[in-house]
């Protein structure tokens, strides 16, 4: 049994409802140091609303969500101010996070190869530039777990090249992430385990070690196709 | 008993004090035009007295049980509350519009202009667009639960609003006041006519809370049928 | 506490470097409240009414309109990317949120309140700084009264259809009482009354302040849940 310090997430019996309706019922979620999950699933599934609750930007109709480590979210927006600059936004979510914020923001701005737009306005920033910004400020408070929302969607291929490198380097330092995302030749080195949402419920856990994720993706999603 | 069978129990015993107060009501008419004496300054227009001040009085009720179920929904999160404080408020709006017309029904014939910025007119005037705002802001809000929980919030400070409207336009009044002084509702009322205003006011009490309870019934079932459809699909 | 302090100042700071650099909101209000102090002069019969008959109330309807302007701006700039979510995923406590926008619409709204006091006194001839302390008192006390409630209620509509229509619908009928009383006592300082004569409606909005912003910090939670 691994040891519960290494617990980054702990979700039991999450339920959610939006007018009237049940959008996720009974998910059982437990993440730990150095897990990669790629979460899979048909349109209207669940899936961005599964990651906002996890994150807590939803309060659970039932359930409960521990979160004995910090979170960081990169959605499907941006969560950036277009008006400031990327250096501005990185600050004042610094501010907000109670971190010191001239070093870190220059050396995040600095790994996710922003350096030389820090000071121009993020409302000039293509998708990809945005992308980088909005995981930067992910970062700020150093997560331990990372979640993602269709990271790659609206990339082109050397941004996306770009990204996918992101992940590799959190996933090589042992931070956890929940990925949201159909592209598995890309993603698919990245993760350790996928799982299939549909009409709310969570299925079971598949182990990637020693297995083609483009298959087991294939598998999941048989129904659906 | 299911939710729809309470809450259509609940819809006919409203039923049956509404037409209670339907009757009631008659009376009231019978014994307001009939045995009560007539006004010396104002003759029979003032008659309409019996059915506007009650109708302000039962704005008020409505006002206060919306605002105190507000707080109540904001405690307990139940969205049953929600709907009680729903209902209260459209009946709320619906006895404002009766006491908004009949003040310049009764106004014009005896001081002849259809509006004046007497206290009590412009507070209820003020009550009426704040019922209103709370319905139409639920009207827009899709969602029950953020429906809800916004709902009560304009409840609540739409019930501390309303003494402090009351209380500007007290001040104001008695700085400038009316061209022809009135007097509806001085407690110098004699007795006959005294007791007419307080059998109205009962009977305007009751038809309040029988509208209410039909109106939260069929909010109730109205609700489960959304709740029933939402999930069969 | 720190925390609150902290983070409602970074939120503020924030809203007024936004504003400032796009000054959209804050132009549009300032060529509204010209318009509205002169539409007022000319749309009278200047032999029946004089100037400064008609200038307290001139005064505070083109305060609270130009403020209704402004307070939509608040909660719709943290749309387009949707920042609110970013602050909402920091530890910052969640009032923190209404006392930064709070704050900085009572920037944003002072700041058009400002320019158009001598722009009133321009036109409409009036000697306002017989009476300067007194009147930017009532001035502060009845501002800080509907830009609490409009705060809150900006937060409550951002999220509907019909933002700028439901705004004023909801907001016009708090405004009555810190509105009237605006008038009724920058009519009686202009007047030369003192100022101990007017307490029954200094009390009025100081009770309405006090009750309203209270209220309306502690209810933006509710309004913030999703």
């Amino acid at each position: 049994m691994p040891p519960s310090a290494d617990v980054v997430l702990s979700a039991t019996g999450i339920a959610r409802r939006f007018a009237y309706r049940l959008v996720l019922a009974n998910v059982d979620l437990t993440l730990r140091r150095g897990d990669v999950l790629l979460l899979v699933g048909p349109n209207g599934a669940g899936k961005t609303t599964l990651l906002r609750v996890l994150a807590g930007l939803l309060s659970p109709s039932a359930g409960q969500v521990e979160r004995p480590g910090a979170i960081g979210m990169v959605g499907h927006e941006a969560m950036l101010y277009p008006a400031l600059s990327a250096r501005e936004n990185l600050r004042f979510f610094a501010r907000l996070h109670g971190v010191d914020g001239r070093g870190r923001v220059d050396t995040l701005l600095g790994q996710v190869g922003l350096s030389h737009r820090a000071d121009d306005r993020v409302g000039t920033f293509s998708r990809g530039m945005l992308q980088r910004v909005a995981i930067a400020r992910a970062l700020l408070h150093e997560p331990g777990l990372l979640l993602f929302d269709e990271p790659l969607s609206g990339l082109d291929a050397t941004a996306s090249r770009t990204l996918v490198g992101l992940l590799q380097d959190f996933r090589d330092r042992g931070t956890a992430m929940i990925i949201v995302s159909h592209e598995m030749e890309r993603l698919g080195k990245v993760a350790t385990h996928m799982v299939r949402l549909a009409a709310g419920r969570l299925g079971e856990l598949e182990s990637l070690a020693g297995r083609d994720p483009v298959a087991v993706f294939a598998d999941l999603m048989r129904g659906d196709l | 008993m299911t939710l729809r069978d309470s809450a259509a129990r609940l819809g006919r015993i409203g039923a049956g004090i509404t037409v209670l107060a339907f009757l009631g009501l008659a009376a009231v008419y019978v014994r307001a035009l009939v045995y009560t004496p007539v006004e010396a300054n104002q003759g029979a227009a003032q008659k309409i007295f019996y059915v506007h001040v009650p109708a302000a009085w039962s704005a008020l009720i409505a006002i206060s049980v919306t605002g105190l179920l507000s707080i109540l929904y904001l405690w307990l999160k139940d969205r049953r509350i929600d709907l009680a404080a729903a209902a209260s408020a459209e009946v709320g709006v619906a006895f404002a519009t009766i006491m908004l017309t009949t003040g310049p029904i009764w106004g014009k014939p005896i001081w002849g202009t259809w509006w004046t910025w007497d206290a009590r007119l412009t507070s209820t005037l003020f009550l009426f667009l704040l019922f209103v705002g709370y319905l139409v802001l639920r009207g827009v809000l899709v969602d029950p639960t953020v429906r809800a929980n916004l709902s009560a919030v304009i409840g609540v400070l739409g019930m501390i609003l309303v003494p402090f409207i009351h209380l500007t336009v007290y001040m104001f009044r008695t700085l400038h006041p009316a061209p022809i002084v009135l007097k509806p509702s001085a407690p110098s009322l004699p007795g006959v006519m005294l007791v007419t205003l307080m059998s109205s006011l009962g009977v305007f009490t009751l038809l309040y809370i029988g509208f209410m309870m039909q109106r939260y019934a069929l909010g109730l079932l109205r609700e489960a049928r959304e709740e029933e459809m939402a999930n069969a699909s | 506490m720190g925390a609150l302090l902290r983070g409602a100042w970074a939120i503020a700071v924030k809203d007024i470097a936004i504003e400032w650099r796009t000054k959209t909101a804050f132009a549009s209000g300032l060529v509204f409240a010209v318009l509205v102090l002169a539409v007022l002069f000319f749309s009278r019969d200047p032999t029946a009414v004089s100037s400064q008959d008609i200038a307290p109330g001139a005064l505070w309807v083109t305060f609270t309109f130009a403020a209704m302007l402004g307070l939509n701006r608040a909660f719709l700039l943290e749309r387009e990317m949707h920042g609110l979510d970013g602050i909402l995923l920091t530890p910052v406590p969640r009032s923190a949120i209404f006392w930064g926008k709070f704050a900085a619409n009572l920037v944003f709204v002072g700041t058009i309140e400002a320019i158009s006091v001598p722009l009133f006194v321009l036109f409409y001839d009036v000697p306002i700084w017989l009476r300067f302390p007194e009147v930017v008192l009532v001035i502060a006390m009845a501002t800080i009264a509907f830009v609490a409630v409009g705060t809150l209620l900006s937060a409550m509509v951002v999220r509907t259809r019909y933002a700028e229509l439901m705004l004023p619908l909801l907001l016009l009928p708090f405004l009555v009482p810190p509105l009237v009383g605006g008038v009724q006592l920058t009519a009686r300082l202009l007047e030369g009354r003192p100022l101990s004569d007017l307490g029954g409606w200094l009390k009025l909005i100081g009770a309405f302040d006090i009750a309203f912003v209270t209220l309306s910090a502690l209810l933006f939670q509710v309004v913030l849940e999703e």
